[in-house]
């Protein structure tokens, strides 16, 4: 064995991370609040959806994937303090009015016909723009400073893409005549057009472009 | 051979006697017993499903609780694939003991849980070979619960189902080693 | 979609026939013998002695599966139904989430051992009291009935199953209810934990959420299904049920409720069979 008093260098070779970031404390607690609010709604929404669905197989997934939400936004609310906001509802909230007419859109279907659109909903639309929100916050903070975000993000991420796929391939299931995809695609498009009001789960910026240069962000 | 069903009209249950005779005589005709009369009593205070057998050389006197013939996702209605099944299990039984080398076997409420599962084995298999739908998987579930949870267990099951002929003898011996196995 | 959905809307594919208690009640034959007199066998205990032990085992099999059903979306249906913060508190909602991915598991192991039991999805009909006396529009008294009561029930029906497959020698059936037995008493304690919580300071809203939950303790009673006495088709599994937060002295009071709707069920019974030869 090496010398053990023989000084060694602190950020080993492979160890390349960057100490600068995008997001100031208060730009990262802006953000977290925002996805604690959105992963609330989603996970209020699929529990509700549960017993309006008669597939047996989409109810018990929705029962899974409730749960996995929930957990999110319980990570996020326990980062909030941490972020100096010691009253997390303050920061709890949606980006804009927009996000919140998208989660109305979102959760409106009831209908037990209507599986489609509540699968499309969350797995085309929502899931899809947590993970582009989640993936640029997770590529552009300080690996260094706020390196306990990115691991909930990283558990996060493995979550939704485990369920997105889930979620996907539910809906190529039930998607069995064109009528139908032209069903799936207008709700998606009817959607998506309020989340491009929104401008993403954490307002304008969530992915990056359109982002007023980030207050005291070290970049 | 006359077939009679009681109560003709049934006050707990929406049963159908004159449906029940029209099966029964349907089944009989099925399993050769058409040179003896055969009396159905139907017990429509419980809901469970036990069916009472007993024969004498020309009366074979059948005792279903309700259960048995009813339809279990439409409780207090009649199923036409209950009443089938229950009919042929009990003149199974009934031939069994008249002309099937059961002579030897102990009255019904003498035999043993094994035993009693060991028969109904044989009987469900043969009837699943005359085109009426038997759930097998069910009839395991019973066999093991008598038998044991294990492979040696299920071999023998896999036998009785598939045999057209065995008598009681062989029948009672093939359960007792089962279990001695088992044990 | 709205809050506090009817149990009549609650989704199903066309395998699934649903009954109400009401048509339960309405049937007149009864397993538990109305009568002392009566000669068929007075135990209705749930054991691999009785001869129909494999039948009663499927449909009781199938009952709980579809409670599982109804628990999943009970569970969800809280986290939906009330507005985080104002009407239910941020922990107890992702605790009900929580619950909806064990019952969600729950259907699964039940499906699983439908089919080991042989048995059909739909093959019974569902009965559903369990949505229908627990799920109140009211948080506290909807923990009380769904977290205690209907959860406490699942404690009694799990144990029994659990005694009957080791009984039976069912290393399957053995294995599952324990592992569904262990969320069951976290769901009650969850009950418990957070009644006590969110009525710390309003013993009169404490006081209706227990005489709630007493009201479906007895409908969950079945009719005399569940009691200390051997005609009740399940027991009440004290130590399990201690275990969860129940003291002593509930565990006594839904004794008492279970031996109460067994005589009235019998009565009841007596009542309807002397009306039918009538
Ligand atoms: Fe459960
Ligand atoms: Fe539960």
């Amino acid at each position: 064995m090496a010398n053990p008093q023989k000084p060694r260098a602190p950020f080993a070779p492979w160890d390349r991370r960057e100490l600068p970031g995008s997001f100031s404390v208060e730009e990262t607690a802006r953000r977290v609040g925002h996805y604690k609010w959105a992963e609330m709604k989603l996970f209020e929404a699929l529990g509700g959806w549960i017993a309006t669905v008669p597939e047996l197989d989409i109810k018990m997934r929705l029962g899974t994937h409730c749960y996995k939400h929930a957990w999110h936004a319980e990570l996020w609310h326990k980062r909030l303090p941490e972020l100096r906001e010691m009253n997390p509802e303050r920061l709890t909230l949606p980006a804009n009015d927009a996000m919140v007419r998208f989660i109305e859109a979102m959760t409106e279907p009831e209908a037990p016909e209507l599986t489609i659109e509540k699968l499309v909903g969350v797995y085309r639309v929502f899931i899809p723009h947590f993970i582009s929100a989640y993936t640029y916050h997770l590529n552009n903070t300080s690996e260094i400073t706020d390196m306990p975000t990115i691991r909930s993000i990283k558990f996060i991420l493995q979550d939704e893409f485990d369920d997105w796929r889930e979620g996907e391939m539910l809906i190529q299931s039930l998607l069995e005549t064109t009528e139908e995809v032209d069903r799936a695609a207008a709700h998606q498009a009817r959607l998506e057009k309020i989340m491009l009001e929104a401008g993403g789960i954490a307002g304008p910026g969530s992915i990056g472009i359109n982002t007023p240069a980030p207050q005291g962000a070290m970049s | 051979m006359t077939i009679t069903v009681t109560p003709e009209a049934f006050s707990f249950v929406s049963f159908d006697s004159a449906y029940i005779a029209r099966i029964a005589t349907h089944v009989a005709e099925q399993l050769g017993l058409t040179d003896i009369d055969i009396n159905i009593a139907v017990d429509e205070t419980s809901p469970l499903t036990r069916i009472d057998v007993e024969v004498t050389d020309s009366l074979i006197s059948i005792r279903p609780l309700s259960g048995a013939l009813e339809d279990t996702r439409r409780p207090r209605q009649q199923s036409e694939l209950a009443t089938t099944l229950a009919m042929a299990r009990s003149m199974l039984r009934a031939r069994d003991r008249l002309r099937g080398g059961f002579e030897n076997a102990p009255l019904d409420a003498e035999l043993t849980l094994p035993q009693a599962a060991a028969w109904d084995t044989y009987i469900l298999g043969r009837i699943s070979r005359m085109d009426i739908e038997v759930k097998k998987q069910a009839a395991l579930y019973n066999f093991r619960n008598r038998h044991g949870f294990n492979d040696a267990s299920d071999h023998v099951f896999e036998k009785i189902w598939n045999t057209d002929s065995v008598t009681w003898d062989e029948l009672s011996a093939l359960s007792a080693n089962t279990l001695t196995l088992s044990a | 979609m709205k809050k506090f959905m009817p149990v009549e809307e609650l989704a199903r594919d066309e395998r699934f026939n649903q009954i109400t208690q009401a048509d339960r009640m309405a049937d007149a034959r009864s397993a538990v013998p109305a009568n002392a007199e009566s000669t068929r066998r007075s135990s209705n205990r749930l054991t691999p002695a009785r001869a129909d032990a494999s039948d009663a085992a499927r449909s009781l099999m199938h009952g709980i599966f579809v409670g599982e059903i109804q628990a999943l979306e009970g569970a969800g249906r809280t986290c939906w139904d009330f507005t985080t913060g104002e009407e239910a508190p941020f922990g107890l909602k992702l605790d009900m989430a929580r619950q909806a991915w064990d019952e969600a598991r729950h259907v699964e192991i039940s499906l699983k051992l439908g089919d080991w039991m042989g048995s059909d999805v739909g093959q019974y009909a569902e009965n559903t009291v369990l949505f229908q006396a627990a799920c109140s529009n009211d948080p506290v008294l909807r923990l009380a009935g769904v977290n205690r009561a209907l959860e406490g029930l699942a404690i009694d029906v799990f144990t029994s199953m659990k005694e009957f497959g080791e009984m039976a020698g069912d290393p399957y059936l053995e294995f599952c209810e324990d592992w569904m037995l262990a969320d069951e008493v976290t769901h009650v304690k969850m009950g418990s934990d957070w009644l006590r919580k969110v009525t710390e300071n309003d013993p009169e809203r404490r006081k209706k959420a227990l005489e709630f939950q007493s009201i479906v303790d007895k409908m969950f009673s079945y009719g005399g299904s569940r009691s200390d006495s051997d005609e009740s088709s399940l027991g009440i599994a004290r130590r399990f049920r201690e275990l969860a937060g129940f003291t002593s002295d509930e565990n006594e009071h839904i004794a008492e409720l279970g031996l109460q709707a067994l005589e009235e069920r019998k009565a009841q019974i007596r009542e309807k069979q002397a009306a039918a030869k009538n």
